[in-house]
């Protein structure tokens, strides 16, 4: 009988291959593992609870249609969900106007400082959260508000260089260096590779 | 465009940042550019490590549940979970023998009944040499089931079947061997038990029926594996008898038996 336990002892990738097959206990491991960050970025982009929730929906059974797609030699399964789900909470807060104007600028759109201590009960997310913030603090800071305007924002380029009052080109320049900083940075062991079995919740 | 200026994009690429027709001319150029995708490819990475910074929020249960609920529409069945649906599964008893697919498939679900009542009775009980009895009586069910030569026979005549008992034998007359399942026997009061015969066609019990083993009637449905020579046409019937090991020949009137039908 295979258990819920076992499940856990898998690699993100070997559980993508089971839910491929429409298994539905790996499907609940994968967002054991990744549905509570998921959900997170979704609700910081959309600043609503219940469109964060439609967001995540949709990216774990968009998952679960096409599993069979995701391939392995292009990235890890992490990225793979965490990059969906900014790009369709992106395209929620692009068709819902309204929701850029409820929130303000300052709120929304800066990288937040460490959360208290606590808050984070998942020692390898925490982790994570440590080297990123790092790799963002040694950032220009003008290289660091056009990403987070980007990244948490969803504005376009163009839109980025109007709100920050500077050109366009030099907003392609400022997200292409702080982009590059950012992979070299992050580029260790770690980082980029799959995540180890053992340790999440 | 210089190679720079697309290396440039990629950035925005990933963010999803790009105007739409930088968006356009990026992808045009991505398809044939190595270069490029291998840049995307780092950059989606860093895409998904900034998620890490979005201060952690715990999502509703809700959200767990609506998944599962999509998903389980079209989620392959868990192997491991027949039992709870396996008992309705039990058909009424018909007449005469059903061999083939259909009454195998039948008689497996009962097993699987029996199996995941068996050990919930164990749980109660923890009786190790009903456990072994179980055991013992479910494979051979088991090595029934994968018999092509095994044939099904419904005991549905005689007073206990009257009064709603059901009971299903699974034989196999190459193997001189049986399994068979029971339900809803009338309780049995203290010192006796019943006994499982085989008659062969056109004798007289009290002669020839050959004694297949004993039970009492428990909880759910209860599996009495026998061995004996297995011939065409048999009846088999369950009588009651003074326990523990049950009579050499049968001392009462049967009160459930059926009669298989030529194969």
């Amino acid at each position: 009988v295979r258990g819920a336990r076992a499940y856990r002892t898998l690699q993100d990738s070997q559980l993508v291959a089971l839910v491929a097959e429409k298994d539905a206990d790996a499907l609940e491991v994968l967002y054991d593992r990744y549905g509570k960050v998921s959900y997170s970025l979704a609700r910081r982009i959309v600043a609503d609870e219940t469109l964060a929730q439609d967001v995540v929906q949709e990216v774990f059974l968009s998952i679960w249609r096409d599993a069979g797609r995701f391939d392995a030699a292009r990235g890890t399964v992490s990225t793979y969900l965490l990059a969906m789900t900014h790009h369709r909470a992106v395209d929620v807060v692009r068709r819902e106007e309204n929701l850029r104007r409820r929130r303000t600028t300052d709120e929304a759109l800066e990288f937040e400082p460490d959360p208290k201590p606590g808050v984070e009960d998942n020692v390898e997310a925490a982790e994570r959260r440590d080297q990123v913030r790092a790799a963002l603090a040694e950032l220009p800071e003008a290289q660091r508000e056009a990403l987070a305007l980007a990244y948490f924002g969803g504005y376009t380029q163009r839109e980025v260089a109007s709100l920050v009052g500077v050109p366009l080109g030099t907003v392609k320049t400022r997200m292409a260096a702080g982009m590059r900083k950012l992979k070299d940075a992050l580029h260790e062991p770690g980082l980029s590779e799959e995540h180890p079995p053992w340790s999440r919740r | 465009m210089s190679h720079t200026d697309f290396e440039q994009l990629a950035a925005g690429y990933v963010l999803g940042a790009l105007e739409p027709d930088d968006e356009n001319t990026f992808r045009r150029h991505l398809e044939g550019c190595a270069t490029c995708e291998a840049a995307v490819r780092e950059l989606e990475g860093v895409v998904g490590a900034l998620a890490y910074t979005a201060t952690p929020v715990e999502p509703p249960p809700s959200l767990r549940a609506s998944i599962r609920r999509e998903v389980n529409a079209t989620a392959r069945p868990r192997s491991a979970r027949p039992a709870v649906t396996a008992p309705a599964q039990v058909r009424p008893i018909r007449h005469g023998w059903t061999s083939g697919l259909v009454g195998r498939i039948a008689v497996a679900a009962s097993i699987i009944a029996v199996l995941a009542l068996g050990f919930w009775n164990l749980s109660l009980r923890d009786q190790n040499d009903l456990y072994q009895q179980r055991v013992a009586a479910f494979e051979q069910a088991y090595q029934l089931l994968n018999d092509p030569a095994a044939q099904v026979v419904h005991l549905n005549q005689g007073a206990a079947a009257e009064q709603g008992a059901r009971a299903t034998a699974l034989v196999s007359s190459p193997k001189d061997k049986g399994v068979l399942l029971v339900e809803n026997m009338p309780a049995l009061p203290a010192g006796r038990v019943y006994e499982v015969w085989g008659i062969p066609k056109d004798t007289e019990a009290a002669q020839s029926a050959v004694p297949g083993g004993v039970f009492r009637p428990s909880t759910g449905i209860s599996l009495v594996d026998f061995a004996m020579p297995i011939q065409p046409n048999m009846t088999f019937a369950v009588t009651n008898e003074p326990g523990p090991t049950g009579s050499r020949k049968p001392t009462t009137t049967p009160l459930i038996l059926g009669t298989a039908a030529t194969a």
